[in-house]
């Protein structure tokens, strides 16, 4: 499902963020992305879904190289994938229905779809209540909620999180941990990107780690 | 089909949400478009009543070939004649030496209300020749002129040609002129159009990012600003063209009679419908043109992440 080859990406011309990475993850597969800062758990994913170029090696994702997309067929990459941030980037002019909605919009589906996959993305993420309101009324875990439920709308093969719990307390964190699970029972692939070694331990998953932009252990 | 009829209807939503986000600079750029489609449209005018000035005194235009003294009977058949053959000759009236002199007398002292006495009569007598109305009239006049000057017996020929050539390069001149300022001015909407719509993008940033992140085309991002420029043409364009409609009909009703009474016949003319709808056209386009340029700036700084 996604297959990195010696990968190597740069900034500049300091130490190489992304250093000979070759890493493998299985279709269904959970798996942590961890290290310290600066280890390049948010290139990688950067890479994954486009974002960043790389300088050498390959990238599969869903059979699709990576290094071969340009800007006008980079959403055929993107939309097998569901991208999930720390600062879970909401639209704060937009209500929680809106931006869930907005996900399925920019595909082009038919507005009775828009709305059905809507009310039930929410409804998976416990957010119906919610629905009319806008993020800045909701909590962080609300809101990284609204995020997820935004990710997973137009049911993607495969789920990207970059510290999805970095800014959350603990028994929100489990919360998360615990609606990304259901999302890999019900078939999706997930890269989990965390440095947080709580996390790590409650979810009994594969875990890579990184260190200086190489892998350490996997 | 239905995609892209969907994809325009999110567009005009966005484009909606763009122009709500930012209502003053949307407005000042739509002033600024009407400011320079005025000036246009300004010059437009000056240039069609001038035409139409142009035309009217066309109509007025007629050649007179003065006779020679001496001419004998022969040399006038022979004029005649000339006259008779040329297709596009509507009339001819030949005035005599005494009837010039009394024409002219009269309207001296109709002027200064002196009667003129000079003891003898110093106007040669002519043929006045009109010319049927027709696209080249002024080369056939010019063209008979010259033919008829040579011709024994014609003292010589008067049409006004250098007040009509005269007149013509300065129509020409005005054609440049309106092309320059055209193109002047179409440069500088661009640019502010250009400079609109990127602070447009800048204030949607994070959407736009987001979108690409969440698989929109390239298309899809940059449809609403691209609707957003031409809604600013349009809008600059229309605004303008209202506000020259209210003045010209004002203008026309206070001061069509001392037009009249200066070019008799003449009409104070507005912009005609072609050229009112290449005005609105043409802005539409700049707006598209600029709205374009500063999508396209964004992408490729997006792209080169």
């Amino acid at each position: 499902m996604i297959q990195l080859f010696n990968v190597i990406k740069k900034y500049g011309s300091g130490n190489p963020a992304l250093d000979d990475i070759s890493l493998k993850i299985e279709r269904g597969e959970f798996v942590f992305l961890t290290g310290p800062s600066g280890a390049g758990k948010t290139t990688i994913l950067k890479v994954l879904f486009g974002w960043e170029d790389f300088e050498e090696g390959q990238v599969l994702v869903q059979g699709i190289n990576v290094g071969k997309l340009n800007a006008d067929n980079m959403h055929t990459l993107r939309r097998s994938i569901g991208v999930i941030f720390q600062d879970y980037k909401l639209l704060t002019n937009k209500t929680v229905f809106e931006n869930v909605a907005f996900a399925q919009e920019v595909t082009n589906r038919d507005r009775k779809t828009i709305k059905f996959k809507t009310w039930e993305a929410l409804k998976n993420v416990g957010l119906t209540p919610k629905k009319d309101s806008f993020p800045p009324q909701l909590s962080g875990g609300e809101q990284q909620r609204v995020a997820i439920a935004r990710a997973m709308v137009n049911a993607p093969p495969i789920i990207l999180a970059d510290e999805p719990t970095g800014n959350l307390d603990q028994e929100i964190s489990l919360e998360i941990l615990k609606l990304f699970e259901e999302l890999n029972r019900n078939g999706a692939t997930i890269v989990f990107a965390t440095h947080n070694q709580d996390i790590l331990k409650l979810g009994n998953h594969r875990v890579i780690t990184l260190n200086r932009g190489k892998v350490v252990s996997s | 089909m239905n995609s892209a009829i969907h994809a325009l209807l999110i567009g005009f939503r966005a484009t909606i949400a763009n122009v709500r986000a930012n209502v003053q600079t949307f407005f000042i750029s739509v002033v600024t478009i009407a400011i320079s489609i005025g000036i246009l449209g300004l010059f437009l005018i000056i240039f069609f009543n001038l035409n139409g000035f142009f035309a009217s005194w066309n109509q007025q235009v007629q050649l007179i070939a003065y006779l020679k003294d001496d001419i004998s009977l022969s040399q006038k058949n022979n004029l005649e004649e000339l006259f008779k053959t040329n297709a596009r000759v509507q009339s001819t009236e030949e005035v005599s030496k005494d009837r010039a002199w009394q024409e002219f007398r009269l309207s001296q002292a109709e002027r200064s209300g002196l009667e003129l006495d000079l003891g003898f009569n110093p106007l040669p007598a002519s043929y006045r020749i009109r010319f049927k109305m027709s696209d080249n009239r002024l080369l056939h006049i010019s063209e008979f002129a010259e033919k008829i000057q040579k011709l024994p017996g014609v003292e010589s020929v008067e049409y006004g040609k250098n007040w009509i050539s005269r007149f013509e390069k300065f129509m020409v001149f005005c054609r440049v002129f309106l092309m320059a300022t055209g193109a002047l001015l179409s440069f500088g909407l661009i640019l502010i159009i250009s400079n609109t719509i990127r602070l447009s993008i800048y204030s949607r940033q994070d959407e736009i990012e987001l979108m690409l992140l969440i698989g929109a085309t390239p298309h899809f991002v940059k449809i609403p600003f691209l609707l957003e420029g031409m809604l600013q043409g349009l809008c600059g364009s229309l605004l303008s063209l209202g506000l020259m409609g209210v003045i010209y009909y004002y203008l026309k009703s206070e001061f069509q009679a001392s037009i009249e009474s200066i070019a008799r016949g003449m009409d104070f003319q507005f912009i005609s419908e072609p050229f009112l709808l290449i005005l609105v056209g043409a802005s539409v386009l700049i707006g598209l043109v600029a709205s374009y340029i500063s999508t396209y700036q964004y992408m490729q700084v997006l792209n080169k992440r």
